[in-house]
């Protein structure tokens, strides 16, 4: 047992939890935002996979690491504005249209890697690079959590800062106070003379771009190369961090980097004596049991969550 | 309103549909042959460009297309299970082969009920023998068609364990000589990469070291042999525990290995195939020692070529190792620099007890 703690209480630990945690605090709260929004955007997954492949694609190809991850980013952006149209536009159900954008981008991607680069596996044969680290002057004289902080990636930072920039946004800013009126109630929101469709818009477009950095990170931080697929179902768990997180941007940090610290838990332990099939399930555990508490919760708070935000 | 919403649904879904479609298979070669050659067909549960096992495959293959003069052509199922069965079954109904060759444990029952379908047609499977008692459903004709082939990949895990004993007990990996310890992450815990981690442990008992320096950890989750970020954060952990070197046996989350090894300033093995050839960055390509190699490209190039003599021994399993030159590791200039002459010596005799029989690696299978 006090291996165990050891290895909580260790830098390195913290320092993996922090990288795990990235796309999971990224991309949930890119679904975050969607939800508010009246629009749940399952496409998390395949936006992320679509800027991961642009990204280290472009980065590849033009040599400049950070055009890379602005086109990444701007494909997810795009597909969070496709998913919108074909909702509002269209009249599509959000989750069958999420579950296309998802095909579309795991058939996409494979394609696109293997129509310019001739490999079905990934662009691990190109050189593409990564983003910057960065390490704060000073902070490495910090016990244990200077050795964690140094040298993380630029994204790990952003992820951090997107916190308190969606609760600035939800609570503090005109748009904010908007989008979350359209979420609750369009026709109301409406009566009152917001444009709901183009607060859907702009929302959709946002959570595309939180998720298409949380992608870009994967193939440009985490490691620095698109592999088919590589996202591997982080999408869907940052999805149950948003539900798990009350739809509150801190309660979706806490599940987020929850999530994060699970993960980095099992892979800590996996060398220890304990089983690895049992060590592998506590992501998957604690997803099922904070989601079985959520449901508790609401249920005993007896009040609904938003009327669109209905999975 | 109504009819343009489900409209549009289907408009996206078909339209999703048809593009992974597009994206997810696709024959190599078209057209059958009318050259009266024997035409093999590859149907692959999953897709080229792993960088080890299905490519080897189709190199070998590719090879018996131009030296032996088959036709060959290549149907990717892709990672979706369901289109498997239904995938083999529209492969061998088909009549455009005269062998049709798959590989994995996760084919067999699918070969075992399409072969006496087909008696007529021959079948190769790689890496998993199908069950030729026929007691279990399948293989009714007791696939007498069937020519199953599987590896000793415990065998190339004990060399791999030796050798990574070996340079740790001599303290002969620069920046790392301090350190006992070594590390092997697996894909998933099944019997088949068990056998890998088996045989590696046995190895590095037999060259001196104890069980306890050898960490085992595995990949799992949603794609464990595709989610390079997982590698790499386990392997850093490894590494972080004071492994010298990592040996990953986790096809594409391998690549993370590499990574890792490079901002540890560490070791790795490579796996299957020579992976020093197949790394592009020279800082990565200079962390990996060897790769120890599983040759199924080898192994179906000389199918072929025993097919052609009437000499491949249908309604049997052969099993190939160290002694056929199916498992073996790379001995090349890097591998030179890196490792004294002395251990490379004491290697070759380690795989020369392995081959004559006179070491027998414990196996998982």
């Amino acid at each position: 047992m006090s291996s165990v703690l050891d290895v909580v209480l260790s830098s390195a630990f913290l320092a993996a939890v922090l990288r795990i945690a990235t796309p999971y605090l990224l991309a949930a709260f890119g679904g975050l935002v969607a939800e508010r929004a009246g629009i749940s955007n399952i496409a998390l997954e395949g936006q992320m996979l679509s800027a991961a492949c642009t990204g280290a694609l472009v980065a590849g190809y033009s040599g400049s690491v950070a055009l890379g991850a602005v086109s990444g980013v701007a494909v997810a952006t795009l597909l969070g504005v496709l998913l919108a149209a074909l909702r509002l536009e269209l009249g599509a159900d959000a989750i069958i249209a999420g579950i296309g954008l998802n095909l579309l981008a795991s058939g996409g991607t494979a394609y696109a890697v293997y129509s310019l680069l001739d490999d079905k596996g990934g662009t691990s044969g190109l050189k593409s690079g990564s983003l910057p680290s960065i390490t704060l002057p000073g902070v490495e004289n910090v016990p244990v959590l200077g050795d964690a902080l140094s040298g993380q990636n630029l994204v790990t930072w952003l992820a951090f800062l997107a916190a308190p920039f969606v609760a600035w946004l939800f609570y503090r800013t005109r748009f904010g106070f908007h989008l979350r009126a359209v979420g609750e109630m369009p026709d109301a929101a409406e009566s009152v003379g917001i444009a709901v469709r183009r607060v859907q818009y702009t929302g959709l477009a946002l959570s595309g771009a939180l998720a298409g950095l949380a992608g870009v990170f994967l193939s440009m931080g985490y490691v620095s190369f698109f592999v088919r697929d590589m996202t591997a179902g982080r999408g869907f768990i940052a999805l149950a961090a948003v539900f798990l997180g009350g739809l509150r941007p801190w309660g979706v940090f806490l599940a987020a980097l929850g999530f994060g610290a699970a993960e980095a838990l099992a892979v800590q332990l996996g060398t220890l004596d304990v089983p690895p099939q049992l060590v592998s399930t506590i992501p998957y555990v604690m997803t099922l049991v904070a989601l079985a508490l959520y449901a508790w919760r609401r249920k005993r708070r007896g009040r609904a969550v938003p009327a669109a935000a209905s999975l | 309103m109504r009819y343009g919403r489900s409209a549009a649904v289907v408009v996206t879904v078909t339209g999703m549909l048809a593009l992974t479609a597009c994206g997810g298979s696709g024959a190599d070669d078209s057209g059958a042959s009318s050259s009266g050659k024997p035409r093999i067909k590859l149907v692959l549960n999953g897709g080229l460009g792993d960088k080890s096992f299905f490519d080897s495959a189709y190199a070998g293959l590719k090879k018996a297309e131009k030296d032996l003069g088959y036709d060959l052509k290549v149907v990717e199922l892709g990672s979706d299970r369901t289109k498997w069965e239904p995938g083999f079954e529209d492969a061998a109904s088909a009549d455009d082969y005269d062998i049709l060759a798959a590989g994995t444990f996760d084919v067999t029952d699918y070969i075992g009920k399409l072969a006496p379908e087909f008696p007529d047609k021959k079948f190769w499977v790689f890496d998993a023998p199908v069950d030729y008692s026929g007691k279990n459903g399948a293989c009714s004709n007791k696939c007498e068609n069937v020519y199953s082939v599987t590896f000793k990949q415990n065998e190339g895990g004990y060399l791999a364990g030796f050798l990574a004993e070996k340079l740790v007990a001599a303290k002969a990996l620069k920046g790392a000589e301090s350190l006992k310890k070594v590390g092997v992450m697996g894909g998933v815990k099944i019997p088949l990469i068990e056998d890998f981690v088996v045989g590696f442990k046995s190895g590095f008992q037999a060259a001196g070291g104890k069980n306890a320096d050898v960490l085992v950890q595995y990949v799992g989750g949603d794609k464990p042999f595709g989610d390079p970020a997982k590698g790499k954060e386990i392997s850093t952990a490894m590494y972080g525990q004071g492994a010298a070197l990592v040996w990953p046996v986790a096809g594409l989350s391998g690549l993370g290995t590499f990574e890792s090894a490079v901002s540890a300033k560490r070791y790795a093995f490579g796996v299957d195939s020579d992976q020093y050839q197949t790394l592009t960055d020279q800082a990565q390509k200079n962390t990996v020692v060897t790769s120890i190699l599983k040759n199924v490209g080898n192994a179906l190039y000389k199918a072929a070529q025993d097919d052609q003599k009437d000499t491949l021994k249908y309604g049997t399993v052969s099993t190939v190792g160290l002694a056929e030159d199916a498992v073996g590791y790379v001995n090349d200039d890097h591998f030179k620099e890196l490792v004294p002459e002395k251990i490379r010596t004491e290697l070759q005799e380690a795989a020369d007890k392995v081959r004559s029989g006179s070491v027998t690696v414990p196996s998982a299978l």
